[in-house]
């Protein structure tokens, strides 16, 4: 019974099929090819784009521990002064624009996208969304609390360094030095040794740690050496700036070399 | 009077403060405000206090949750000002006409904020006039009306006997002879202050029963004002209590001679080691360093579940609106709209064994940052509600601070110091077993490792620890039972910074979180030594008693300590995991009332039984 209900169905179909055949027999060619071009014209051009976009990453990531002064930045990259003054970040700040002290110049300038991820542990998940874009990572550190929270710093930046994404695609990062206005802040080279001697220390607990996180993460530097910098695949620079004062010269100059302009 | 004044956006740029009110607060209230009442999922609070050196804030807050913008008001906590929720939402209203997210500065609004303020004053200068009037007429009807919707609110903990005799003599002495006080969870600190009389108190208990949240600081005022011939009685038992239980002395029921002291530990300890076969303490890999595989299930599941919810509960608006709205994404989240949604989702959070208390506060937190959002494009609010849930979740059981403890102990080394844990819990929640664990672990990362049993009062303690010893290897610091654990911690850390053991694990004896003379006798215990981790161990089939363990412990911790700085509950210990089957709800109600993260699951009772928690698959299992 079933396969004669299957057998009446089949022959439907097929008798269908037959009909359609010679609707579109019927149909006059031209009008059959330009209807197929224009459905399939958009869906080609669609992907085209898709592929060219896909390849462009024009956004910078402001990252850093809490309280270490990225909405500042953030706010004097965007308005040239941060305005009223800013409190612990919930949520993160985007926006695309042309930088403030570009305005000033001629000619087209292409925006850029720059996010600033809160730096509070419990958001720490929030940072992993924009990885995957990033043309470039600022770590921002406080130079003038910089001692206390040297081993938080170290391991967030372990973390990062560390991350699929910015190993893959060898992510530049810069380490940005922050409060340098402050008459007790500490240099840059101060700053940078002391990170990689904890960097070095985390290394070898870390390895002992995930013999099988290793699909998350990679090991840094060279094995046997005390851990560099230099050693890194990706580039990374450090530099000073001064948020409140707006002397934040160098962290343009690291924006516009990896955005194209 | 009002310290200051602030608007500011969710992501850390501030748009307003009021010029008037110049004075620079001392501390960092925001930050504080920000860091652990915000983002600890507590907004659903009404307000949060702030303690510095030399003033004592309180602040209260209001979202506007389309916007992103957040308004706080601080003021002296000293200071009963009754108008402030009244002015930071009539300075919502005004601010959103003139706000556009492109701008920055806001000058204008002083002068509308001036007048907000003159309004405000004025109005609850009117409120306080009409409630002193009425005080005196409605004492009888209000009090009879209170004590009847306070006892129908009673939710599942508060044990106290809600006797409501129809009291119609109006005698208030009566009423308050009738109540009996019972162990209350915050720990009664009986006021002696008392208000004029019962009406005001009974009049703000009709209005906080509106809000359906049982509001346990008007029930204890309440309770202190009928408290007054009950409280003698209380502080002489609780008195007593203390003298009868500092020594305990073996009651002698006749003239016989003492007993010899009962103590049957081995003889042979020291050689026992030749005698008991060392079992290999190589049983492998620690679960600790296994990766977990997360099944991706498919959320369909739980979709169809909820919509049923949905759809029972929400016939309010009309089933054609409600769907074209969701459709074209316009509709307003109204605290309305929110109720069942959250409703459903509160009973599915206890249904998995969170407590009562924290899946409530957990409700109104969420409701808190979706109220006045505009719903997107094709969801339901249901949808929208449990994805807001469950990046609440993912925040709060995200650790605030590392938990990577390989990494301290690699620090303490470099110092030439021990790294000292202490395992702290209720009776019976598995401290030794897992102590041996994260002995077991410590050991297979090349750390050594000491115990140290301050266990001296249950009978079987220090052998249980020496058994585990023996097996692992490692040694073992103990004196053998009655003695003050305190002393023979210090002890032991001493020794150990002699034989050069890079962790010492303290175990110490099970105990009652009301139990005063042993929370002392921990406080003592923690204060001497000061530890570096002080880990809470509590077992996964613990319910609504999570929360009072842990803030008790906590409590006493703070008070008993006669250092500045206390050390608190540093972490969390989760047994018994395999007990469970998917009711997970202990990890966040232990989390959420303590803030400490969980460093540690036990999921058995085997040395390879202890593994990291995983977040992303205990959200999930909670919201399934």
């Amino acid at each position: 019974m079933e396969t004669d209900g299957f057998e009446q169905l089949k022959n439907q179909i097929q008798e269908l099929l037959q009909e359609a055949e010679q609707l579109i027999l019927q149909i006059p060619k031209i009008q059959l090819y330009t209807a197929i071009g224009v459905v399939l014209l958009p869906i080609f051009l669609f992907l085209l784009v898709r592929l060219f976009k896909r390849s462009k990453h024009n956004t910078i990531v402001l990252t850093g521990l809490s309280g270490s002064g990225k909405t500042v930045l953030f706010y004097q990259l965007r308005d040239g002064s941060f305005h009223q003054g800013t409190v612990t970040s919930m949520e993160p700040n985007e926006g695309t624009f042309v930088l403030h002290y570009e305005m000033s110049k001629k000619g087209k300038i292409k925006p850029v996208h720059i996010v600033d991820v809160p730096g509070h542990s419990r958001l720490r998940p929030k940072l992993d969304a924009f990885l995957p874009q990033a043309a470039g990572i600022v770590f921002v550190v406080d130079a003038l609390q910089f001692l206390p929270n040297c081993r938080a710093a170290s391991e967030y930046l372990y973390e990062i360094l560390t991350g699929a994404s910015v190993v893959r695609k060898k992510i530049p990062v810069l380490i940005l030095c922050n409060k340098v206005d402050k008459v007790t802040a500490h240099t840059k080279e101060f700053i940078r040794k002391q990170l990689e001697k904890e960097i070095d220390k985390l290394r070898t607990s870390r390895t002992a740690l995930s013999a099988a996180d290793i699909a998350n993460e990679y090991s840094l530097g060279v094995p046997g050496e005390a851990f560099a910098f230099s050693q890194c695949q990706n580039r990374v620079t450090v530099t000073e700036a001064s948020g409140l004062t707006g002397e934040i010269s160098q962290l343009e100059l690291f924006i516009r070399e990896h955005v194209k302009a | 009077m009002l310290e200051q004044l602030l608007i500011f956006t969710r992501g850390g740029l501030i748009l307003w403060t009021c010029k008037e009110l110049g004075n620079a607060l001392k501390g960092s209230p925001i930050d504080t405000l920000i860091r652990s009442c915000l983002l600890e999922e507590r907004s659903g609070a009404a307000s949060y206090n702030y303690d510095a050196p030399g003033a004592a804030y309180t602040l209260k807050w209001t979202f506007h949750n389309e916007m992103g913008l957040v308004f706080v008001a601080v003021y002296q906590r000293i200071l009963h000002l009754l108008y402030v929720d009244d002015l930071l939402a009539m300075m919502k209203q005004e601010f959103l006409e003139i706000y556009d997210p492109k701008r920055t500065v806001y000058n204008d609004f002083d002068d509308v904020f001036r007048q907000l303020r003159k309004e405000a004053e004025a109005r609850a200068e009117e409120m306080k006039k009409s409630k002193q009037v009425s005080q005196l007429t409605n004492s009888n009807i209000g009090k009879n009306q209170g004590k009847v919707q306070k006892s129908g609110l009673r939710g599942g903990n508060e044990k106290k006997s809600g006797r409501v005799s129809g009291n119609d003599d109006g005698d208030g002495e009566n009423l308050k002879g009738q109540k009996t006080e019972n162990g209350h969870a915050n720990g009664n600190h009986i006021a002696t202050n008392k208000s004029p009389s019962m009406g005001i108190v009974n009049r703000t208990e009709n209005g906080s029963s509106d809000t359906g949240a049982f509001n346990v600081n008007k029930l204890q005022k309440l309770r202190a004002k009928g408290g007054k011939k009950t409280d003698t009685v209380v502080n002489k038992s609780s008195k007593e209590e203390p003298k009868k239980k500092m020594t305990k002395k073996n009651r002698v029921w006749n003239d016989s001679p003492e007993e010899p002291k009962l103590d049957f530990t081995d003889p042979v300890s020291e050689n026992g080691e030749e005698n008991i076969a060392v079992v290999a303490a190589d049983e492998g890999e620690s679960m600790m360093d296994k990766e977990e595989i997360i099944s991706s299930e498919s959320e369909t599941e739980e979709d169809e579940e909820a919509e049923k919810d949905g759809k029972v509960e929400t016939k309010k608006k009309g089933w054609f609106s409600s769907m074209f709205q969701s459709i074209a994404g316009n509709a307003n989240l109204e605290k309305a709209d929110l109720e069942p949604a959250l409703k459903a989702l509160k009973d599915r959070l206890m249904t998995k064994n969170v407590a009562e208390e924290i899946a409530e506060k957990l409700c109104e937190s969420v409701a808190a940052s979706l109220e006045g959002k505009k719903l997107a494009s094709f969801t339901r609010i249901s949808s929208t509600v449990q994805a807001a849930m469950e990046e609440a979740l993912v925040r709060i059981l995200t650790p605030r601070r590392s938990i990577d403890i390989l990494r301290d102990v690699h620090a303490a080394k470099e110092q030439r110091k021990p790294y000292v844990v202490v395992f702290v819990g209720v009776n019976g929640v598995g401290k030794s077993t897992n102590l041996a664990k994260v002995a077991y672990w410590l050991q297979q990362h090349e750390v050594n490792v000491m115990m140290a049993a301050c266990d001296t009062f249950r009978s079987g303690a220090v052998e249980q620890l020496r058994t585990h010893a023996r097996r692992l290897q490692i040694p073992i610091f103990e004196k053998g039972y009655e003695k003050d654990p305190a002393i023979v911690a210090k002890e032991a850390i001493q020794e150990a910074t002699r034989n050069g053991s890079d962790v010492v694990l303290v175990d110490t004896a099970g105990r009652m979180q009301d139990n005063e003379p042993l929370m002392r006798a921990l406080s003592k215990l923690i204060y001497l030594n000061n530890p570096d981790l002080v880990l809470f161990v509590g077992e996964a089939l613990v319910g609504n008693d999570a929360v009072d363990q842990l803030s008790k412990f906590n409590q006493k911790l703070a008070d008993l300590s006669t250092s500045p700085n206390p050390s608190l509950i540093d972490g969390i210990l989760l047994t018994k995991f395999d007990t469970i089957d998917d009711k997970v709800g202990a990890a966040l109600s232990m989390v959420y009332i303590s803030g400490a993260p969980v460093m540690f699951v036990g999921c058995g009772q085997s040395y390879t039984d202890l593994k990291k928690l995983n977040i992303k698959s205990i959200v999930k299992t909670l919201l399934k």
